[in-house]
């Protein structure tokens, strides 16, 4: 009954996501690479260089921008000029707009984070140490799994209503998918090699797991909050863009309703650096993790 | 150590369901191995040396006949009954000392005599100044090693052995050999090992078990009865080679 489960990819990226991948694509080729003998820490100039290179493409783009701009191709009502969305990003910060958006929705992610992340490991944890729960609850888990974030937000909304309640529910179950079932991965992919050495010497049901199960999965758990958090910082976005009178979704919102373009696309710069910032973090943590907890010799 | 006693296979039948289909691993095998022994078996791929291995460290079970250890049935896995590996089974996210004090964690030691019977281990198998490197900071042999010192450091009256040096280099497989034998020798162990490699198993076997596949059983024991260190090349060791070789031969032509 294992064979079926061992497919990572889908685990480790959920349908849901399949339209808003983008920040997940990046870290993952970096995660991804770097799980064989780091080659970062021997080769300084390798390192710089990749990095140089996808540095490439954001600065071609701005290029392109300007250029564009300075050319008048497109009306500066609907692109306005990196100066002026400079200028605009800068008013945000003096204001105190920004930080007063960013700290609430920054506050509605760690939230709804902890939740989903906490029901998550809960459950991909219990199912992960025993089959029977697994066979409970896996299949409609799965199908649930399969209704994007989106999706849920009508019946949650009749449900709880717009308020506070309802964005801290989406952004939760944003995060439990990935959670779960890179944390189900995760215990049930222990080896049964290491399995059999608990074995010999005679552990019990608690040593298995503390000195076993729980190092043995700490990697996958991890990846699994990593894409959950990603997940959590998306749908934040996306509730609030929906049903909010604050935050940093609302923000943008506002701005393209009353045509400050400049302001929207400050605000969506803003979004995108921090979730890539978030996401190079956790990827760092994992790599680091993967050093240790990595592959068995 | 405390002694177990001799340990005693009889009429042991072991079977396994490939694609719906029973076929014997072993069929009928009896064999018994004295307190401080050391014995070898050798044979080819599917002949069960490892399953009778498993069945005797307790990790597989629901077999026919007997295993008597001292008298006793065998059942489930022991501390006295240590088990070695193939591939060390190291644990990434533990230092050599950690590997080795996992043994441990069941055994009715204080914690100072554990830290020193996990010290007196790692200057056994030569690993003294490697305490706290990590599994994936270590060589083959070294990991190896220290999946020997995890074996030993409770002292099991009877040590299994799954081909543990199959997955070395000659020189430093060779080398392991005279370790090994050397701890056999010390810490008067008895000791089982299945391997490949017919000097190996001349090298270190007080007496070689030849077996034979379909069903898995035994075709020739072989008594070494040469004086130890043994020389690989003395006439001696080179004529029982030939006869191992040859039992080896009449189980593939059969």
């Amino acid at each position: 009954m294992n064979a079926p489960n061992v497919k990572h990819a889908p685990l480790r990226r959920p349908p849901e996501v399949a339209g808003t991948a983008a920040p997940i694509d990046l870290a993952g080729l970096d995660g991804g690479d770097g799980t064989p003998k780091v080659q970062s820490r021997g080769e300084p100039q390798t390192r710089g260089r990749r990095v140089l290179l996808g540095a490439l493409t954001p600065a071609l783009l701005l290029v392109l921008w300007e250029i564009s701009s300075r050319a008048n191709l497109v009306t500066p009502l609907i692109l306005p000029s990196p100066e002026t969305v400079y200028s605009a990003f800068l008013s945000l910060v003096n204001s105190g707009d920004l930080a007063a958006n960013l700290s609430i929705s920054i506050r509605r992610v760690v939230s709804g984070f902890a939740a989903g992340a906490l029901l998550g490991l809960a459950l991909g944890a219990s199912m992960g140490l025993s089959p029977r729960f697994e066979r409970f609850l896996r299949p409609s888990f799965l199908a649930v799994a399969q209704i994007p974030t989106l999706a849920w937000i009508p019946f949650l909304m009749i449900l709880f209503g717009i308020g506070e309640t309802l964005k801290i529910v989406i952004i939760a179950e944003a995060a439990l998918v990935p959670t779960t079932l890179n944390t189900l991965d995760g215990f049930r992919n222990i080896p049964k090699a290491y399995l059999e050495v608990a074995r010999i010497y005679k552990f019990n049901r608690r040593q298995i797991l503390r000195k076993i199960m729980l190092p043995g999965a700490l990697l996958p758990v991890f990846t699994g909050l990593r894409y959950g958090l990603t997940h959590a910082w998306q749908s934040l976005v996306v509730v609030e863009l929906l049903a909010s009178t604050e935050g940093i979704g609302y923000q943008m919102v506002m701005a393209r309703q009353l045509f400050q373009l400049d302001v929207m696309i400050a605000t969506m710069a803003v979004i995108g650096i921090i979730g890539f910032i978030l996401d190079k973090l956790l990827a760092l943590g994992e790599m680091r993790l993967s050093r240790r907890y990595g592959a068995a010799a | 150590m405390t002694e177990l006693g001799t340990l005693d296979i009889r009429n042991v039948k072991k079977r396994f369901k490939v694609a719906g289909e029973a076929f014997a691993a072993i069929d009928d095998l009896s064999l018994t191995v004295e307190p401080g022994e050391f014995l070898s078996l050798v044979g080819p791929s599917g002949c069960g040396k490892s399953t009778l291995l498993r069945l005797v460290s307790g990790l597989d079970g629901d077999y026919g006949g007997e295993i008597l250890l001292g008298g006793k049935r065998v059942s489930g896995t022991s501390l006295r009954r240590g088990l070695i590996f193939q591939e060390p089974r190291l644990f990434p996210w533990l230092n050599v000392e950690g590997n080795i004090a996992l043994a441990l964690e069941n055994a009715t030691l204080s914690a100072e005599q554990k830290r020193a019977s996990i010290a007196e281990h790692v200057s056994l198998v030569g690993l003294r100044g490697f305490e706290k490197a990590y599994p994936r900071q270590l060589s083959g042999g070294m990991a190896q090693r220290a999946a020997i010192a995890r074996g030993l450091v409770n002292r099991p009256a009877l040590l299994l052995l799954d081909e543990p040096f199959g997955a070395l280099d000659a020189l430093t497989r060779t080398h392991m050999q005279r370790e090994l034998e050397h701890i056999w020798k010390t810490e008067g162990i008895t000791m089982v090992l299945v391997t490949h490699d017919v000097d190996e198993a001349i090298y270190l076997g007080d007496r070689v078990v030849v077996m034979a596949p379909r069903p898995g059983r035994i075709s020739k024991i072989v008594d070494v009865g040469i004086g130890r260190p043994r020389d690989r090349a003395s006439p001696a060791f080179t004529w029982l080679k030939a006869e191992v070789l040859e039992a080896l031969g009449e189980t593939h032509a059969s």
